[in-house]
């Protein structure tokens, strides 16, 4: 037992520093701005858990099987997840989301701040609307982080934004911005792309939420021309603040909420890419597409193939050179 | 070119047999683990749906699709399948059953009678695989979850758009 222990520990130490030699012999470029960034999160992790201060008892009434029960738990720092961890391993492998008060989807890995009733999600629901849209909106995050890994630094990469989750368009969406105006992506590529996509799932990351100030978001971002233009704009609607997710050490700007884990991921196809515009001298807006079914999910491959062919089609969600705040005021009125 | 074709002549399982060691030794030799077999084809003729360890109904399982094939063949009026029956069955009311009840119920399937299923170990307990194994068409709740009635289910509401813009497509052609 003990030497079995031992070997593993052995093993997984050894592939610990490889990887941090992998990462450090990727350093140059926006690789650095990357660790920078991932600095910033972490000390911003770390200072938020260190604020909480004197610990607080809270009561979480969770609902649902085996049977309702009260947890004592600890506001600010105790998450849905410490809660399923209460219960069984079922609960916390197969739980996605979290829905407090019967009503507000929380994350998994969100520090629960209050007394709150809790039901915790999977995908077998009865209701599962919050919990796929979740999944759909984690797809597209996802997606931005399988790009920055399948992409080599010369073509020049910048993530641009992804629109909300809309399922019955057929196709999770993630818009970038390359160096090239003339990219048609060959078959293989897109397989690349998908077998990213893939890794990911089998890695399973935990999928991280923080929610910092703007000053300290466009801090982190400066290296990132589209995503500093964004800021200013989701900042205002939100008093200040603004939400990002991590996965692994690719960060994102989102609203949220997210499923817990990559592991969620099951059948996945990036299937298209579309070029949107033109943006610059020699760079274009490219729209990447894609379709999934969490994992799980059996579905004959012949149906499938009629979700991928219709993944294909260009999505009707909002563009991306398209000006952000007119739509909204379009939506409003 | 003329000559009878073998395989029909004998019955075809219509399960995969994988050449896996099913270590089943038995401590009275190779009467003591057809016996365990015997009550485990037993067990599964009476209850239908029996959980035990993996092994043992992943052996028993062949022996019971063989049975009631060749009940379905050759009937209550033939002497071999009589004496198997009798070999395999230890209750001797099951007979009947399997006549009677099985052969009639299994008469027009093109699957196979039985189904396996993984089923979770105890912890802490004897770190063994266990299955579930039952007979096709039984009285119990199915036990694995049916995904296609929930149409909020993610591949359903997929589906389910994917079918409306199909046929708006055919209304749309069919207009020009």
């Amino acid at each position: 037992m003990s030497a079995a222990t031992k070997l593993h520990k052995t093993s997984w130490c050894a592939l610990r520093q490889l990887q941090q030699y992998r990462t450090k012999a990727n350093f140059s470029g926006s690789s650095a701005s990357i660790a920078k960034r991932n600095d910033l999160f972490n000390q911003e992790q770390r200072r938020q858990r260190d604020a909480v201060g004197r610990i607080d008892k809270i009561e979480v009434r969770y609902l649902g099987l085996p049977e309702d029960v009260t947890l004592v738990m600890n506001g600010n720092i105790s998450t849905p997840f410490n809660c399923a961890q209460h219960l069984s391993e079922g609960h916390c492998k197969r739980s996605a989301l979290a829905l407090i008060d019967g009503s507000v989807p929380w994350d998994m890995h969100r520090p629960l701040q209050e007394s709150c009733t809790l039901q915790l999600l999977n995908f077998h629901v009865s209701e599962p609307h919050v919990v796929n849209k979740a999944f759909w909106r984690t797809c597209s995050f996802m997606l931005g982080a399988a790009l920055n890994r399948a992409f080599k630094p010369e073509a020049n990469l910048q993530l641009h934004s992804f629109p909300g989750p809309n399922i019955k368009s057929g196709s999770f969406v993630h818009d970038i911005v390359l160096q090239t105006q003339n990219w048609e992506p060959a078959k293989e590529e897109m397989r690349a792309l998908s077998a990213e996509m893939v890794k990911l799932a089998a890695q399973d990351l935990r999928i991280e939420r923080l929610d910092v100030q703007q000053d300290l978001a466009q801090e982190m971002f400066k290296d990132s021309k589209y995503k500093s233009e964004q800021l200013p704009s989701i900042a205002q609607q939100t008093n200040g603040r603004v939400t990002l997710y991590r996965l692994g050490d690719h960060i994102d700007i989102s609203r949220g909420p997210m499923v817990a884990s990559t592991s969620f991921l099951g059948k996945c196809v990036i299937s298209a890419a579309h070029k949107v515009a033109e943006e610059g001298p020699s760079g274009a807006f490219y729209r990447i597409q894609g379709v999934a079914l969490p994992s799980g999910f059996q579905l004959n491959h012949v149906a499938f193939g009629v979700l991928e062919e219709r993944s294909k089609k260009p999505s009707p969600a909002r563009l991306p050179n398209e000006p952000f705040e007119e739509q909204q005021q379009l939506q409003l009125s | 070119m003329n000559q009878a074709d073998v395989t029909k002549l004998m019955s075809q399982l219509r399960i995969a047999v994988r050449p896996n060691k099913r270590h089943l030794k038995n401590a009275d030799g190779p009467e003591g683990r057809l016996l365990k077999l015997r009550k485990t084809v037993t067990a599964l003729v009476k209850h239908e749906r029996i959980e035990l360890f993996y092994n043992r109904a992943d052996e028993a399982r062949g022996y019971a699709e063989l049975l009631i094939s060749n009940a379905i063949r050759h009937g209550d009026r033939h002497q071999a399948t009589m004496e198997l029956a009798d070999y395999w069955l230890l209750e001797k009311q099951l007979v009947h059953k399997l006549f009677k009840v099985l052969v009639p119920r299994y008469e027009n399937y093109n699957v196979s009678y039985t189904r396996m299923y993984k089923a979770p170990r105890e912890y802490p307990g004897i770190y063994y695989r266990r299955s579930v194994l039952e007979l096709r068409g039984n009285p119990y709740p199915s036990l694995a979850a049916d995904q296609s009635q929930n149409r909020n289910l993610l591949h359903n509401v997929l589906l389910d758009e994917a079918r409306k813009e199909f046929r708006r497509q055919k209304l749309s052609e069919l207009v020009h």
